[in-house]
């Protein structure tokens, strides 16, 4: 297919705002910056700043100041000369084969100066563990929120236009959304041939069943958390540009720029020298910014047109084209003696791995290691599978699985108390880490004060060791006695 | 095109748009004021909240036509050459923003709160700040530094008013 | 009704990496009236890590926060950094820098010896002076002996380093090994208010003790725990991604995506466990994430206790919360025994 882009691009008779104003007569002033009020304000340095020893001192932010004047400069607040604004035409469609784009009535608009598929990009494909994500989709889509179509126009609004004017069509396949479903073998590879579970890990610790063995008591739980999102206040924003060199500079949200440099270099074909990534101050990421997005599109954008590119996300593209926080679903099965010490904990995890890998591994990895909580548990069987589905790709974001399985964790060691009638705070510091306690991957731990932290918040709240006495009747964990599951 | 005149942080501004230009884009893109922030662009967030005739307004909700006129006070014009506005002090101290973002619609939220309550109480402080989202603070340090800047404007105040 | 609960939730969490390599590198420069700079890789995302860096930088070479300008996020200009993720960078790429500055510091020490006439390991950097350890009254200006290194001996003083937490990988089977460098530990206790007559739960107040080993700064510290409860009463009770049966998102905005407003905040009290780890820069550890880690697991056995009904799915939306209540009263005549 042909790779050129329109050499002529009928540009429409667009005057920018300071040229109409300067046209139209009786307006005398061009817009100018506002004189923004600069330095030297007060220049009175905090005592904290200026304190030594500084480790320990409640120094105040540098970029405190320059966030309370509106003075920060975030990525959407650069302009460079010339610069154009890039829209993405999202799929729109969670799983299909694209059959065919259409992007003529696009290129003819005015103001339209460069048009992207994924064909146009060296190397269609990246990703920090397996390389499953496409710059833009090609052959494939695999989520809603996949970019088919990149468009640089004058204007963001005529970008946007331009978008909805591409024709694509879908051959439209069922989406696999309940990651149980996906479990399974027999439901077809999101991603096929590749499986649908996409990593597993396993810690194995002691003997399982004696442990249920010595237990006096055994309960179960099943525990499900949601897909969220980050929410960071400023969306992606990226600016991408070449000097004459052949050398590329991107501004971008990006957290990780060594990473995203490399990145770069890879999709694009060319050697990292020739990449630089300037990452300004972000308005938060939370792990949803750390890996490329938008970044070699408007490299290419920007190459074709011979003009800076800027591209910033909507509120709805950060929902559904940036990652998502992994939903899980957890089952929990321990054993306890009557006086609340735990003998033995089986669990499995399986994790909504998303459309693409993205930070799935560590993910997967992490919420392994700690799903068996802070405790000593000598007989340990953990499992941990992260599976794909068509649904927006989940990632990193804070706590990679931690919470999550907190949440699993925590509520079913508060049934455990319940069932034998024991103080939340008793049974959590009965089984607890100490100092020089083995972790469930053998590992012996160093500065452990779980048992601190749980006797200071609760003497700082006013526990009072009173045990869950208040909301009258309640309904009681599920307890499994010989073998068949009793609702007690 | 319109043309659009007001007066923004006291001085009379004016600019020519396409007429469904919103307040947020205009003050940004042809008045060189990035203060105020495009967070979502729907009226969701407040990270666009300016004060107009004295109230704050979701300026990505207000079209640039709307504010013909009128007088708009945006985050570039609370500091002065010789000081920072008080509330902006009060945020710095306290440390109560960490990105940023959403920090230049929380201080005009607040300038616009102490401006008709001079002393209010926690309540009335989380009611003013409820149309601002912040993800990184939990607001905690927000509503401190608040408080903190209510008594230093009064104190101001009333050493003005002697 | 409204009833009130109280629950607990405990939590360890790791800093670094899951086994892979992570490194950072830094470099640090003094100039010549002994204020330094500090080149990262590192990206401030809103955390405050240029200044806890700084206050690093700071203390190693003994002069104050504000001495030290942070250089950052520029792949031209500024070492490799993994990145500002899994709460490692105070304790990675703190480790770094202070490494690199140490460097610095040792390099002044050198020229300072002769001057002061003893040997370079005899000296300490505090309170902007290189002094003589022991005998505070011999000592020099760090200004005049960066001053002097520059412009009489020679040799300005720069150091650059990397750190990497040491880990061992996990055994596919048996996952035994030894993933992370260090962890931290934290307990929140909430106190919260349901109606029983529509499900609504108000979280009135969380109790926030957590372990970063030595708080750098324990104003960031405390925005840090503060803004991850916010987000942990998010996920806890109103934020969800809902997707049709197309898989498509139905609610990708913030109008139908809930998320907490100043008016969703309990009264946030911190604590900071006392704690020290030898393998963090002045036994420092980190915090970023940790911070909204046990939070919805505390407001969860809050609501059980409140009116004893286990909602075991995320979010507890009001709707769940009403329709578990009402379940337990339905069933509550056949469990009563005669």
């Amino acid at each position: 297919m042909d790779k050129t882009v329109d050499k002529n691009p009928k540009v429409a008779e667009k005057v920018s705002p300071a040229e109409t104003i300067l046209k139209e007569p009786g307006i005398l002033r061009e817009p100018v910056a506002a004189p923004l009020v600069t330095y030297p304000i007060e220049v009175v340095i905090p005592k904290a700043r200026q304190q030594t020893p500084a480790v320990g001192q409640r120094a105040t932010r540098l970029d405190g100041r320059l966030h309370g004047l509106g003075q920060t400069g975030y990525i959407d607040d650069m302009t460079f000369p010339g610069m154009l604004y890039a829209k993405i035409r999202r799929a729109g469609v969670a799983s299909a084969r694209i059959k065919s784009i259409d992007t003529k009535e696009a290129e003819a608009m005015p103001g339209v100066m460069a048009v992207l598929t994924g064909k146009d990009v060296p190397n269609n494909s990246f990703g920090p563990s397996i390389k499953d994500q496409p710059v833009l989709a090609y052959e494939r889509v695999f989520h809603a929120g996949d970019g088919v179509v990149a468009i640089a126009a004058v204007t963001e609004q005529i970008a946007a236009e331009a978008c909805e004017k591409v024709k694509i069509e879908y051959e439209l396949f069922t989406p696999v959304l309940d990651p149980l479903e996906s479990l399974k073998l027999e439901t077809p590879g999101v991603h096929a041939p590749s499986a649908n579970i996409y990593q597993k890990k396993f810690i194995k610790k002691g003997d399982i069943e004696k442990g249920f063995a010595m237990s006096d008591h055994i309960v179960e739980g099943h525990f499900t958390t949601q897909m969220v999102e980050h929410v960071p206040l400023e969306p992606h924003a990226t600016i991408a540009m070449w000097d004459a060199n052949g050398r590329l500079t991107v501004y971008s949200t990006l957290g990780r720029i060594t990473l995203g440099r490399a990145d770069l270099a890879s999709t694009l074909g060319i050697p990292i020298s020739r990449v630089r990534i300037v990452a300004t101050i972000v308005g938060g990421n939370f792990g949803g910014k750390n890996e490329i997005t938008t970044e070699p599109v408007l490299a290419l954008l920007s190459k074709k047109t011979g003009r800076p590119v800027k591209s910033v996300f909507t509120r709805p593209d950060e929902f559904i084209a940036s990652t998502t926080r992994h939903p899980l679903i957890m089952d929990y099965k321990t054993g306890v003696t009557k006086d609340g010490r735990i003998q033995a904990r089986k669990l499995r995890l399986v994790l909504d791995g998303g459309a693409y890998c993205s930070w799935s591994e560590t993910t997967l990895s992490k919420a392994c290691i700690l799903s068996a909580g802070p405790y000593n548990i000598e007989n340990l069987y953990a499992e941990a599978y992260v599976v794909y589905t068509n649904k927006t790709m989940t990632g990193a974001m804070r706590g990679f699985g931690a919470p999550q399985v907190c949440f699993a964790y925590e509520s079913h060691m508060d049934d455990i108390a319940t069932l034998l009638n024991m103080d939340p705070l008793d049974i959590r510091l009965i089984n607890a880490f100490h100092e020089g306690s083995i972790s469930p991957t053998g590992q012996k731990l160093q500065s452990v004060v779980v048992k601190e932290s749980l006797l200071r918040a609760a003497e700082r709240f006013g526990w009072n060791g009173k045990g869950s006495t208040a909301g009258g009747s309640k309904v009681l964990p599920k307890e499994i006695t010989s073998g068949t599951t009793v609702r007690v | 095109m319109l043309t659009v005149t007001l007066k923004v942080n006291g001085e009379s501004r004016t600019a020519s748009v396409p007429p469904e230009t919103t307040l947020l884009r205009m003050l940004r893109d042809q008045l060189g004021l990035t203060g105020s922030k495009l967070g979502c662009d729907v009226g969701d967030c407040g990270a666009c909240t300016v004060i107009v005739d004295g109230k704050p307004v979701n300026s990505c909700l207000m079209l640039a036509m709307q504010a013909e006129g009128r007088e708009v006070l945006t985050i570039e014009g609370l500091a002065t050459m010789d000081r920072v506005h008080p509330i902006q002090r009060a945020f710095e101290d306290c440390a109560s923003l960490q990105c940023g973002f959403c920090g230049p619609g929380v201080i005009m939220s607040a300038k616009a709160l102490l401006d008709e309550i001079p002393d209010p109480t926690i309540a009335q402080i989380r009611d003013a700040l409820g149309g601002n989202l912040c993800r990184c603070t939990g607001y905690v340090k927000m509503i401190e530094a608040i408080q903190i800047a209510a008594r230093s404007m009064r104190g101001e105040q009333m050493e003005a008013n002697r | 009704m409204k009833k009130r609960g109280r629950g607990m939730a405990c939590m360890w969490y790791p800093i670094g990496f899951t086994v892979a390599a992570n490194p950072s590198s830094a470099v640090v420069k003094l100039d010549e009236d002994g204020t330094a700079t500090l080149l990262t890789g590192t990206v401030e995302t809103g955390q405050g890590s240029l200044t806890i860096l700084a206050q690093i930088v700071a203390q190693e070479l003994g002069i104050s926060t504000d001495d030290v300008n942070v250089v950052s996020a520029d792949t031209d200009s500024t070492p490799m950094d993994t990145g500002a993720i899994a709460s490692r960078t105070t304790y990675v790429t703190g480790n770094a820098a202070r490494l690199a500055a140490e460097k610095v510091k040792l390099m002044l020490f050198d020229v300072v010896a002769p001057l002061l006439n003893v040997k370079p390991n005899q000296l300490e950097a505090k309170d902007h002076r290189i002094v003589v350890k022991g005998f505070p009254q011999r000592n020099m200006h760090i200004g005049d002996a960066a001053n002097h290194a520059r412009t009489v001996t020679g040799e300005p003083p720069i150091g650059s380093a990397s750190f990497n937490p040491a880990t061992v990988a996990l055994d596919p089977e048996t996952g035994q090994g030894k993933p992370f460098g260090t962890y931290v530990y934290a307990t929140q206790i909430a106190e919260v208010e349901v109606d029983d007559e529509t499900g609504d739960v108000e979280v009135l107040r969380i109790v926030a003790s957590h372990d970063c080993g030595t708080p750098i700064n324990p104003m960031l510290v405390e925005g840090q725990v503060e803004g991850g409860i916010s987000m942990g009463v998010g996920f806890a009770l109103q934020e969800e991604i809902l997707f049709n049966a197309n898989g498509v998102q139905i609610n990708p905005n913030l109008t139908n995506y809930i998320m907490p407003t100043s008016l969703d905040m309990p009264e946030v009290e911190v604590d900071i466990v006392d704690n020290y780890d030898p393998s963090g820069p002045f036994g420092a550890k980190g915090v970023g994430e940790p911070t909204l880690v046990p939070t919805a697991a505390c407001i969860l056995n809050a609501i059980y206790n409140a009116v004893g009904v286990r909602i075991t799915s995320l979010p507890a939306t009001a709707e769940k919360v009403f329709n578990a209540i009402q379940a337990k009263r339905n069933a509550e005549p056949k469990q009563i025994t005669a």
